[in-house]
């Protein structure tokens, strides 16, 4: 991934750094300790890439390394960043089809994965996926055996449970994207309908990242105030499952704009960087992400699924899992979505 | 009481400029009742029937939106957008799935006497012309460091255009609240601050180059008439390539003062140049000066003599090496910069990031009043030799404010750069002339 650019190549002198500056006397070398933050982002597709660009744009990290399967599309990525240097803070930016760029990594974004052809299973879809993590994920543990990782792919939850088994880290060390930005568009979704700032909407989302997702409909609440009397107070409301409509409209929301723009990129781009900064920022803030969930909300000790649960990030990465009172009917939703991902992966061969 | 009130949803027909809706501009209607009124506040703005009970303590607010929304846009303008916003109709509002349209004054309640917001306009708004990736990376980078109050993007392709302004909009919880429209109709752009001009057609391979200027020109006749009219008072920043021709086009087309039409010209060559210099310095590129000038393209000029860092001049320090710098050498790297953007089309197969820092960082100048200075493409006649009858775009260092270019810094040129500046003035000019314009 030899930089054609370098002015070293171009007879630029190497050594005119010592002409323009020169260090204090008697100044140690830089003590050996590394302070610097890193994140990796595996997969420069369209995805990855506004990962990439959000968390460059808003200065999160000191360095950032790109890994994909395709060189020349990944250079090219790189360059386009790198070039934008004067419009930025300084970030050391690595992009390199070998994994040994990831080494020390605080966080590593997998983004890579299979797509759906049509008329394919779910299962397929997922043995593919697995194929494909097993290249992945245990390069990154090796490179970064203290790392938190972070999937993005689909389906999200059982495929942060797959990189969860190939890692072999601790599980608070494994989160998937899970609901986060289904809890950002049903956010949307109020806030907008409200005309209030959607961050002073809060809904959560929980639940498998996908058609069995739960809408915490009894913890909403807008400016601090539960607001779920006021909305089914109204009739029509209850009577034409208003509710329910609205937690399908959220479902769909990501399957409407691959429809007429071909993917999504922005908002998950944004979802993603909000994630890596509550952790590498330590900022114990809650967000609704996939995670080991047995033993939460009635879901059995030995099923050891990951959904999502509004959760307290930080460094470490799980911190804990917010104790929010479900109506039984929530509580019976959650244990079907968790059945449902226990049964999909008892049928892979892990 | 006030839960009573959402359970007694009437008639009730209003203009909505939303906020985070698209162009959900219009009015929506739920007959569930015959209670109207005429609201005292509207005189003169946007006559509307409203929900009222005899206990209405709410009517202030509702006036209070209405006549917000009145000031904002002409008529007609709503007009015609409704019939666009037909078209983009959100599938996923909530009021058509059935949530109350009032539920927003069950929930906060205005002050006593609260006066209605002052007609004058101060949100600022960024219009995005072509969704494509250019368009999409400016967008988002503005979006991302929160340069706007409201953007609004123009494409031709509907669908495509929808879904990213969705895309955008589903990010909601992560960034401040930044109203995002969108529609093919230019009357979305209606009192921008900057137009920001990305749609262009491809070269087709072996196509000349005045042919592609000329389907270029069709296509800006199409674009910048309307977004002059909707937006008098607007900056034009041009993207599209070739950029010098193009801005020249778009200042003719809009019958704009030069200082308000302005082109992303060199602004990103000299990024690039930044950065192949600060990263073999090892030194922040933000210390580094250095500009390219002159046309965006093949006759770009590289201002060695103005090459500084940390305000150290170093072009010095390389004729004092005694393993000089040949002419070549230097000539050599402005060639990189030039190619560098091939390659990274060659690559990735167009570039994107990198013009969206570029454009987003003019914007932040411009409508800021940064007073910061940017080789942009400019109204270049009357400088360094270029005569005072050869009206050419093209770019060099100026200082960008909210009015737009405020002035073109004195920098001192060498023979050389002066003569191919002005070499660069010369194909732009017989370009231009070939056109017909």
């Amino acid at each position: 991934m030899k930089k054609v650019s370098s002015l070293s190549e171009l007879g630029f002198a190497d050594d005119i750094h010592r002409t323009l500056f020169r260090p204090i006397q008697q100044a140690a070398p830089p003590s050996p300790t590394q302070r610097r933050t890193k994140i990796s982002v595996i997969g420069a597709g369209n995805v990855g890439m506004a990962i990439a660009q959000t968390i460059l744009t808003q200065d999160l990290t000191d360095e950032l390394a790109l890994v994909d399967a395709k060189p020349d599309k990944l250079q090219g990525e790189m360059l386009d960043l790198q070039h934008a240097a004067a419009f930025l803070p300084r970030t050391r930016i690595l992009a390199s089809p070998d994994y040994a760029v990831t080494v020390n990594s605080d966080i590593c974004i997998i983004t890579a994965g299979a797509r759906q052809i049509p008329g394919e299973t779910r299962l397929n879809l997922l043995q593919r996926n697995l194929a494909l993590f097993k290249e992945i994920v245990p390069p990154l543990a090796r490179y970064s055996p203290g790392t938190l990782l972070l999937v993005v792919s689909n389906p999200v939850d059982v495929l942060t449970y797959i990189a969860w088994k190939l890692s072999g880290f601790p599980p608070n060390r494994v989160i998937g994207s899970g609901t986060n930005l289904d809890s950002s568009r049903f956010r949307f979704l109020l806030a907008d309908h409200l005309e209030v700032n959607a961050q002073d909407v809060q809904a959560y989302m929980v639940g498998e990242h996908g058609d069995s997702s739960v809408a915490l409909w009894s913890s909403m609440s807008v400016g601090g105030v539960s607001i779920l009397s006021q909305l089914t107070n109204d009739k029509a409301v209850v009577e034409q499952g208003v509710l329910e409509k609205i937690r399908k409209a959220v479902v769909e929301s990501a399957y409407e704009v691959i429809r007429l723009k071909g993917y999504t990129s922005w908002a998950i781009g944004y979802s993603a960087a909000n994630l890596a900064r509550s952790l590498l920022r330590d900022q114990h803030r809650i967000h609704p992400v996939s995670l080991l969930a047995k033993g939460f909300y009635g879901i059995p000790d030995d099923r050891e699924v990951f959904l999502s649960l509004p959760a307290q990030l930080g460094r470490s990465g799980v911190l804990s899992v917010a104790n929010i009172h479900l109506t039984d009917e929530e509580a019976a939703r959650l244990r079907r979505s968790a059945n449902t991902l226990w049964e999909l992966q008892q049928k892979l061969d892990l």
